[in-house]
């Protein structure tokens, strides 16, 4: 039984295609109810739920928390980024990337924790962002939320290795997703995304990691970032 | 790599991470992680080819593959002549996995240059050289993907490790720019930084070795582990993937 947040569209969605046709049962949460509905009704297999809500709001996660006796772990794909200028990014734009970013799966983890439904061998996947490292133009409040969301991942993985609880990150390059399409109409990335070598990347190319991280495969990868980028970042020094 | 005992699990994980027909060079799969690869690889469907110094020793290596068509070829690729050979006579590659490498411990302050070459030519100057004979006889495949053998040594400091850390950082230095000359034909180029794994280049001192497993979180790797792991780098679910350095350690605080 996976958690996935953000699951009514991009990675999201396609690591919940990904995790039902490799057999497991799944749990979609986003805002979205129509797109939610749309993406639960494509998976093969039954028995798979829907949470619609906001991750902010503490209904939703209990929700979360409530829809299943047990959990083997959870894929974190909901955030949101735009561009702003460091000089222009006031207090409140600031907390509101952190919120959703950082804070919001960090308070679903705890729930998953606390409420003693995260099962022995539990794995937890966070989609990060290589801007975390890369730190581009415009995107400083954006790639500070990813950067928390990292480090906060690599004490989770500390503190629950005892139970066999790993934590790890997935940092995609640009991805083709309705998130970054929203980007693109306010800037021109076009240029950039095309700077790959290996091309540009779509969800399909990220939600492999997100199963063989889940999977008994990894059982020894904890506290790790999979960079994913079609070798966009290899001229960047980290 | 399923996520369920069901069938069409199995099956679905196998057209996302098996290697159905691909031809995968393994080096040092005589024994340790590179035997375990080759095992592993050959699991999921692969044709392989092996490569070690001991005979009888890569001989059971490939005894133990499963399915057809493997090749077993005995090499010291520290000789330039023996990889020269290798890169001629080996078949087109969908994979490759340098494996090979020696153990270069010594306190800096007292290494002697022949030492520090030995191991730099070993775990080094042999994998990157092999790599360049075979890209310039077109036996890379399109959409290969190779996978180098680095350390967490390479990416911390402990003591008396300076040779084999040089020779492990050194690895990272040279895929970055490798991937980036190859990504024009898909060609994928990775690094592993595996943290203590079992093997004998490590178990053979009990005292430290029992004291290093104390730092590890999730306890110390199996070869298992890490061959896991190449299956996800070599196949078609990591795409697009390169340049990537991965560290797999069980969370070890520091090494």
């Amino acid at each position: 039984m996976i958690v996935i947040t953000g699951a009514s569209s991009g990675i999201g969605a396609s690591v919940a295609q990904s995790c039902a046709r490799l057999g497991a049962k799944v749990v979609l949460t986003g805002r979205d109810a129509v797109r939610l509905q749309t993406v639960s009704s494509s998976l093969p297999g039954s028995l798979h739920q829907t949470v619609v809500g906001d991750l902010l709001d503490g209904a939703t996660l209990e929700a979360i928390i409530n829809s299943e006796e047990s959990f083997d772990g959870l894929v974190s794909c909901a955030g949101i980024a735009s561009l702003v200028p460091m000089r222009m990014s006031s207090q409140g734009y600031l907390k509101g990337l952190l919120d959703v970013n950082y804070v919001a799966p960090m308070d679903l983890t705890r729930l998953m924790i606390q409420s003693k439904k995260l099962r022995h061998g539990s794995s937890l996947v966070y989609v990060s962002a290589l801007s975390a490292r890369a730190a581009p133009q415009a995107a400083g409040a954006y790639s500070a939320s990813k950067a928390a969301l990292e480090a906060a991942v690599r004490t989770i993985g500390l503190e629950h290795a005892k139970h066999r609880i790993r934590a790890n990150c997935i940092a995609p390059g640009y991805v083709e997703t309705p998130m970054l399409q929203k980007l693109s109409g306010t800037s021109n990335l076009t240029q950039k995304i095309s700077l790959a070598p290996l091309g540009t990347l779509t969800p399909d190319d990220v939600a492999p990691a997100a199963v063989w991280l889940l999977s008994s495969a990894s059982k020894w990868i904890t506290r790790s970032t999979l960079t994913i980028d079609g070798g966009i970042s290899l001229p960047i020094r980290s | 790599m399923t996520l369920t005992d069901s069938e069409n699990g199995r099956i679905a994980a196998r057209q996302t991470f098996g290697l159905n027909e691909k031809k995968i060079l393994v080096t040092g799969a005589s024994k340790g992680i590179g035997r375990e690869v080759a095992i592993q690889c050959a699991a999921a469907g692969a044709r392989l080819l092996v490569c070690g110094r001991d005979t009888s020793r890569l001989s059971d290596t490939f005894m133990s593959l499963e399915g057809h068509g493997h090749v077993a070829i005995e090499c010291e690729l520290t000789d330039e002549r023996a990889r020269q050979r290798l890169a001629l006579e080996c078949e087109q590659l969908d994979g490759i996995v340098h494996c090979a490498g020696i153990r270069g411990l010594s306190p800096m302050k007292m290494v002697s240059e022949s030492f520090l070459l030995q191991v730099m030519q070993t775990n080094y100057v042999a994998p990157m050289m092999l790599t360049r004979h075979l890209l310039a006889r077109g036996k890379v495949s399109t959409g290969a993907s190779l996978v180098f053998m680095s350390s967490i040594a390479a990416l911390t400091g402990t003591a008396g490790v300076g040779p084999y850390a040089g020779s492990k950082a050194a690895l990272i230095g040279s895929v970055r720019p490798l991937a980036l000359e190859v990504a024009k034909r898909g060609v994928r180029a990775n690094v592993l930084c595996p943290g203590l794994v079992e093997t004998t280049l490590i178990t053979e001192d009990k005292t430290w070795f029992e004291e290093s497993c104390k730092r590890y979180p999730l306890g110390i790797g199996q070869p298992g582990d890490i061959a896991h792991a190449c299956l996800y780098f070599l196949s078609d679910a990591s795409r697009k993937v390169t340049g990537c350095v991965f560290s797999m350690d069980g969370g070890v605080e520091f090494a």
